[in-house]
């Protein structure tokens, strides 16, 4: 049974929590195609949180295509993230553990790392659209 | 609802069993060497033929070796006995529910604090009805050898034999619901309401109690002086109306007739109807002091 | 589980101008609010609120000095039976019967309601490793809590009230207390009420929220609304507030600038993105303690207050 944790001093909303580790989680390979989610009633009995946060956090993924439900029968993983095989993601762990090592050398800490990587992202999307 | 009632009361229901109980060991101890003594000492042959006028000696000896039951030590805790006993019982009734919040709780379920109350009255006022019931056959059973020398109406008979003595336990029962209700704390409650029952106790027994009927009045004939024996008050075997049970008031009611000093006096067989009187009296009471908490309960928002 | 867009059904709770006075002193006055069935409301407030007042008018141990009270369409008038089976109340202190053993406290509810359902409060009971026959001065703080909610679940009322349920318990026992009551609110539908002056724990319980302060409601609605209804603005020191965008809820100054949250409001324009100024979204906990701060009797009713209340055909509350 997937069990989902709650950081009450992160910020981010519950609901979004959830999804965020189902995603986390697939990408892991922790939970797979045709797994069952746990119940709205076990999540909530176990985090003590409101009931319609996770009937909110199951919808998202639903709209992302990532979960569906079976009526009577409860959520499924219907989906997967990342379509890449093992091996690319080898490779591109490989390269980027090699780009961190520069950015250290060149004096980024761990926080100027992130928001260049934020800069960098924003300025494709921009450029994709 | 009534399993509750049953069950909030279970444990003043045994206490109650309790002190019956004592109670019942004590009587059989005591009334059996009463009863030996009475037939053993010719007691009864003496007031079988005579009404009990010749055979002072006798008599004195067995008040002597009974009698504590006049003792006025004695006397005044039996006096306040059925008071301590109603507001015992009645004061945590609802005073308890308030003082510990658990009003919050009986009174949030789906029955109405008015309907909460009336069960719960009506099944500790039956106990109270039955536990006063049998103390009062108990203590009639006890006392029978020495009722027939000092008849009914003597202060400790008259009051636990007949029906005075549950009506005065529920008297104070009832006042003391109403003083739990209105003080929402029991022992102050149990002060409160037996105060009240106190005064009203004295009041009825020593000042009310010989009005309840006309007294008839006796005139004592006497061929001379030494032979008018006898004087008035209760503790007087037998009293001057030379009929055993009867209650001499004192003098009066003479017409200033001289053959004979006349005295006032409340017959014997007025024992049942002084009783329904007196019981009267204070089970009207109750019924005012429980009426007005269920009203008051009714009617006031919440605690 | 669905909450707020139940077109047909009645909500939970609907009160219009509700108000309670002690002598000349009134606990609560003003009080106009609507929860819609299923939902969990958080009730916050400091004590002495009105938090308990409103609560015990709600379950029908207390009568309101003025206005009206609905429970899911019916009106509620205290002391009287049915608006005593419309909700299960779980008191401060959870109180019970101490000499009473766990099944003694379940044959009272059993005698006491007739929508009992013994085979509830039997399984959470058994579930908690809780014995039946066990008397209730010789359970700890939080079984008892357990027995009390236990015992008003049992009750099969829509409406579950609980009044600062938690606030004697330690942290391990007062989760398994929400975690019990959110379970019952998933697997049920039960709408449940929740009085509490502590507000970090209500974030993740609560879809609704009504904050009390000095017998009056300053706010209320649901979360998701009332969240994305308010900014928090950092802004240079000498920015007046009437400068500021929407209605100022609070405003905290330091040396050199000013953090101020505001509700917006549909009737001024939109806050332009102003250099020096700072956007942020307001947090749940950020936005209770703004309003707790409010000094308490500030009228509630303005303009702006009417935008954040739910749903269609919300009539016009006449007192």
């Amino acid at each position: 049974m997937f069990r989902f944790r709650l950081d009450g001093a992160s910020g981010v909303p519950p609901y979004l929590q959830l999804v965020h580790q189902v995603r986390q989680s697939l990408l892991l390979g922790y939970l797979r195609e045709g797994d069952r989610l746990p119940t709205v009633k076990d999540v909530a009995g176990d985090l003590a949180i409101n009931p319609n946060t996770v009937v909110k956090a199951y919808r998202q993924l639903e709209h992302e295509g990532l979960a569906g439900g079976r009526p009577g029968q409860g959520t499924f993983i219907t989906g997967t993230l990342s379509p890449a095989t093992p091996d690319t993601h080898n490779i591109l762990r490989a390269s980027l553990e090699k780009w961190l090592r520069e950015a250290h050398a060149a004096g980024l800490d761990d926080e100027a790392v992130t928001a260049l990587i934020a800069v960098a992202r924003n300025d494709m999307n921009k450029e994709k659209v | 609802m009534i399993w509750v009632s049953w069950r909030q009361s279970r444990s003043q229901a045994i206490a109650c069993l309790g002190v019956l109980a004592a109670l019942a060991i004590y009587a059989i101890v005591v009334s059996t060497s009463m009863r030996t003594a009475f037939s053993h000492d010719g007691l009864a042959a003496c007031l079988a033929r005579n009404g009990g006028t010749n055979c002072p000696d006798a008599i004195q000896a067995f008040t002597n070796k009974f009698g504590s039951a006049v003792n006025v030590a004695f006397w005044s805790v039996l006096l306040i006995f059925p008071g301590l006993l109603g507001v015992l019982i009645g004061a945590p009734l609802i005073a308890r529910e308030l003082e510990f919040g658990t009003w919050r709780l009986a009174w949030s379920q789906t029955v109405t604090r008015t309907r909460w109350l009336a069960v719960k009255l009506a099944i500790v006022t039956g106990g109270v009805i039955v536990f006063g019931a049998a103390i009062t056959a108990v203590i009639t059973w006890y006392r029978a050898p020495m009722d027939r020398l000092t008849g009914h109406f003597i202060n400790n008979a008259y009051d636990y034999e007949g029906l005075v003595l549950t009506a005065y336990i529920l008297c104070a029962f009832g006042f003391a619901v109403l003083a739990g209700l209105l003080i929402r704390r029991s022992i102050p409650a149990m002060v409160a309401a037996f105060v009240p029952w106190l005064a009203i106790r004295l009041v009825v027994e020593f000042v009310l109690r010989r009005h309840f009927e006309a007294p008839l009045t006796f005139v004592q004939h006497c061929a001379s002086a030494q032979s008018c024996m006898g004087g008035y008050g209760l503790g007087f075997i037998p009293p001057v109306t030379r009929h055993i049970g009867d209650w001499v008031l004192g003098p009066g009611g003479g017409s200033g007739n001289q053959s004979g000093n006349s005295y006032l006096y409340q017959p014997a067989d007025r024992f049942w109807a002084f009783q329904s009187i007196e019981a009267g009296i204070f089970v009207a009471l109750t019924a005012i002091a429980l009426g007005a908490a269920i009203w008051i309960l009714h009617r006031r928002p919440a605690a | 589980m669905t909450q707020g867009d139940g077109g047909g059904s009645p909500p939970a709770l609907r009160t219009a101008g509700l108000g309670r006075r002690y002598g000349h002193v009134w606990a609560l006055r003003d009080c106009t609010l609507t929860v819609p069935a299923g939902a969990v409301a958080g009730l916050v407030g400091p004590n002495g609120a009105g938090k308990t007042t409103l609560l015990q008018m709600i379950i029908g141990l207390l009568q309101p000095t003025e206005g009206q009270l609905e429970v899911f369409g019916e009106t509620s008038h205290a002391n009287s039976t049915d608006a005593l089976a419309r909700v299960s109340y779980v008191a401060q202190d959870h109180p019970l019967y101490r000499d009473f053993t766990v099944a003694d406290m379940f044959h009272l509810g059993r005698a006491m309601n007739p929508s009992w359902d013994q085979g509830v409060a039997t399984t959470r009971i058994d579930a908690l490793g809780i014995p039946l026959k066990r008397k209730i001065k010789g359970l700890s703080g939080g079984q008892q809590a357990q027995v009390s909610l236990a015992m008003a679940l049992a009750k099969r009322a829509p409406l579950l009230a609980l009044d600062e349920p938690v606030s004697s318990l330690d942290p391990i026992a007062r989760l398994d207390f929400m975690r019990e009551v959110m379970a019952a609110a998933a697997d049920t539908g039960v709408t449940v009420l929740i009085a509490s002056h502590v507000v970090s724990e209500l974030e993740r319980l609560c879809d609704w929220l009504i904050v009390l302060t000095g017998g009056r409601v300053q706010l209320a609605g649901p979360v998701d609304d009332l969240l994305t209804a308010h900014q928090l603005l950092t802004v240079p020191r000498a920015t007046r507030d009437a400068e500021l965008p929407g209605f100022l809820i609070h405003r905290a100054d330091s040396d050199r600038h000013s953090t101020v949250l505001v509700r917006t409001d549909p009737a001024r324009p939109a806050a332009q993105e102003r250099p020096g100024w700072g956007v942020e979204p307001v947090g749940f906990e950020q936005l209770v303690l703004a309003y707790l701060q409010r000094p308490p009797g500030t009228a509630a009713d303005d303009p702006a207050q009417a935008a954040t209340r739910p749903g269609p055909a919300t009539k016009e509350v006449t007192r």
